[in-house]
């Protein structure tokens, strides 16, 4: 992976700090022509997978520079050359998969502590408003994000400015402010390429609450309270709560008497979390590890996707050694940093937060009700068709694009070909007048799953290839493949082509994409991996299976009439229409 | 006449052993946080005969000022007053303070004993 660092100022030894890190992604570094700022973006043939644009607000912006001198300030003319600024970043970013652009902060050997500083007028004033309208501007721009790089020289603190090294090299922060830009960088680039953290499993005892419930009951754990120790774990909950509401999945590992420990999570009057925030627990006396792997199992989520906390080293050691590849992080051992220490973890960066991260918890809930009803039916066909499923088809567009971007990154079981593009490379494949991308809603009786399909397709001559054909391991199953090809193969026919093909690209997760595939009716070449339809007949639509939309608007072909929800039934859902981009 | 020149990181260590073996742990203390600022090629090992600056050295100019604002505050500490490695031109190849870790423990005592008053 390769990241351009763009600068106006000596950015050496950041560069070198990034290279040198060893933490994943590994990157290789080169940093633009010394001195030349975001102009350089303009420069032909600077490319690189990733850029990080950091500028002293001085010298990126004159009129600041007059206001750091004392002298009189014109608002409009800050606010062009902040939206000058920002114009120059948004046209330079469509080169990169993704930019990282550092906010501005005052400059190290400016500052100056007044009782004037946040006055109208005044350096500091000014630059917080300039900030305020940088965030604003670029996010019009897809694939750019903003740092506070107000963190990393608060962290850096006194340390974090040497006149000598700014007076002898032009560097205007020390390697103790660096240091947290890069972990920063990497946090967010790993977000962007989709390797955030997906669940936390947490222990229970002295980890979600002070005390061990088995020996003083439920009544006696320390959680809330007016005691120090019970708000720092009421706090910690807090946090894990802000993680959930951000897409992390919660589960818990405990060696317990399950029945005691929900009992707490249950009755204690300051427990935060209740059990509806857990995805899945095990609470029982077998090995954390042996729990751990269950429960990626129920969860289908990669092990790789895991954090484990645990306040005992003992079992943290063991998780280690059995999982490798989950992440145990070392856990300190006063209650009172846990808060803020689980959301300093720079494992959860997210760049978008979508509506299915809200709903995550709640859809694994809806899963084990879907479970429930399955056993009561001799047939999965039985079940199938009680679930009473729409699917709406959407174009991809501005809206759903968050969500389009974060399912074509994370998904590896059923992806035939794996391909991964940041939103910027989704637009610009989506804008060729030959390539279409659709998503796929589903919801039934049980509950609401969201966007958890994609399928893109590219037409050449009267030929149309499947590029991706994406579905979330949520939804797995019941049948959404089917539909998902059956609007495909009628859009083709409709465009008059003559055969739809879909090449399998091999990895270690996807095969259930292929053993999708080859029941999937297509015809198979084992020799090129690629299946096969030709258009003159209609793929069948899954009974069960309700369409809210079709493809670009159409109309549903006669067959389909009993898949497509009647316009009484569209109006008993108060507005369920979908709009077309 | 000429003047002699005295090549500083051929001189005899200054001071006690202990003190330039102090000055030489604090040498390699700095080196151990300058290294990640290095390219990988670039990086020290903390030995007496490894060569900084110059032309057997590895570090350039950029190098020298990381380490000398390493080194200073902790010089500082150590010493009790404010030591100042830049004040005999650290980039001439010419006075070899830097030129080794040896020349550069050297230097250091040199300064702290010229200021506690037993240096020549």
């Amino acid at each position: 992976m390769k990241v351009l660092l763009i600068s106006n100022f000596n950015i050496q030894n950041l560069a070198q700090l990034l290279s040198n890190d060893a933490r994943e992604p590994l990157a290789t570094v080169e940093t633009a022509e010394f001195g030349r700022g975001v102009d350089a973006l303009s420069i032909p043939g600077m490319t690189a997978d990733f850029a990080f644009v950091w500028t002293l607000a001085d010298r990126a912006v004159p009129s600041f520079n007059r206001l750091l001198n004392g002298e009189r300030g014109d608002d409009g003319q800050l606010r062009d050359e902040v939206h000058g600024f920002a114009e120059r970043v948004g046209a330079g970013a469509s080169r990169f998969r993704a930019l990282l652009l550092a906010s501005w902060v005052l400059p190290p050997y400016c500052r100056r502590r007044s009782i004037t500083d946040l006055q109208t007028g005044r350096a500091k004033n000014a630059l917080m408003r300039m900030n305020l309208q940088l965030a604003e501007e670029i996010a019009s721009f897809r694939g750019v994000h903003l740092l506070d790089a107000q963190e990393w020289v608060g962290a850096g603190g006194r340390q974090g400015f040497s006149p000598k090294l700014w007076y002898l090299t032009k560097t205007p922060f020390t390697s103790a402010v660096f240091e947290e830009a890069v972990r920063d960088i990497k946090a967010g680039i790993s977000g962007l390429l989709g390797r955030s953290k997906k669940l936390i499993v947490l222990d229970l005892d002295n980890t979600l609450w002070g005390g061990i419930v088995g020996d003083c009951g439920w009544q006696n754990v320390r959680v809330g309270g007016h005691d120090y120790v019970g708000e720092a774990f009421a706090d910690f909950q807090r946090s894990l709560k802000l993680l959930s509401n951000n897409g992390v999945l919660l589960a818990v590992a405990s060696k317990n008497e399950e029945a005691v420990a929900l009992e707490a999570i249950h009755l204690h009057p300051e427990m935060v979390l209740k059990a509806q925030d857990f995805a899945a627990w095990r609470i029982n006396w077998k090995d954390k590890a042996a729990n751990i792997s269950e429960l990626a199992e129920e969860l289908n989520i990669g092990l790789q996707s895991i954090v484990f906390i645990d306040d005992n080293p003992i079992e943290r050691a063991r998780v280690r050694e059995s999982l490798p590849e989950v992440y145990v992080p070392e856990w300190p051992t006063d209650p009172t940093s846990f808060a803020s220490y689980v959301l300093q973890m720079p494992c959860f960066d997210m760049p978008y937060s979508t509506e299915e991260d809200r709903l995550r918890t709640s859809s694994y809930s809806s899963e084990k009700v879907r479970e429930r009803l399955r056993q009561t039916f001799n047939s999965q066909d039985q079940w199938l068709l009680s679930l009473d499923t729409q699917v709406t088809v959407e174009n991809l567009n501005a809206v759903n694009l968050p969500r389009f971007v974060q399912l074509f990154n994370k998904t590896n079981q059923m992806s035939l070909t794996t391909r991964r593009m940041t939103d910027v490379q989704v637009l610009q494949w989506s804008e060729k007048h030959n390539a279409r991308f659709w998503t796929f809603r589903v919801k039934d009786r049980c509950g609401d799953s969201g966007l958890t399909g994609i399928v893109g397709i590219e037409i050449n001559g009267n030929r149309a290839r499947i590029s991706d054909f994406i579905l979330s391991c949520r939804v797995m199953g019941r049948n959404i493949e089917r539909a998902m090809l059956a609007v495909t193969v009628e859009y083709c026919r409709s465009r008059g082509l003559h055969d739809l093909t879909a090449t399998y690209i091999p990895t270690a997760k996807n095969k259930p994409c292929l053993d999708f595939w080859l029941t999937s009716g297509f015809t198979f070449d084992s020799a090129t991996q690629s299946f096969r339809w030709t258009l003159d007949k209609p793929y069948p639509f899954p009974r069960g299976i309700k369409l809210t939309s079709l493809a670009d608007g159409q109309s549903p072909p006669p067959e389909w009439e009993w898949a497509v929800r009647s316009s009484a039934e569209k109006l008993q859902d108060n507005g369920a229409e979908t709009s077309q981009f | 006449m000429g003047v002699e020149t005295i090549d500083p990181a051929k001189q005899d260590p200054r001071g006690t052993p202990e003190q330039f073996e102090e000055a030489v742990r604090i040498i390699y203390a700095a080196i151990a946080q300058l290294n990640p600022q290095l390219p990988k090629e670039q990086q020290l090992q903390p030995s007496p005969d490894t060569a900084l600056y110059g032309s057997e050295g590895k570090l350039d100019s950029l190098g020298v000022a990381n380490l000398i604002v390493i080194m200073e505050p902790t010089l500082e500490e150590r010493y009790g007053f404010k030591i100042d490695l830049t004040q005999d031109d650290p980039f001439s190849l010419g006075n070899g303070h830097f030129r080794n870790i040896h020349s550069l423990a050297t230097y250091i005592l040199d300064l702290v004993l010229l200021h506690t008053g037993t240096g020549s």
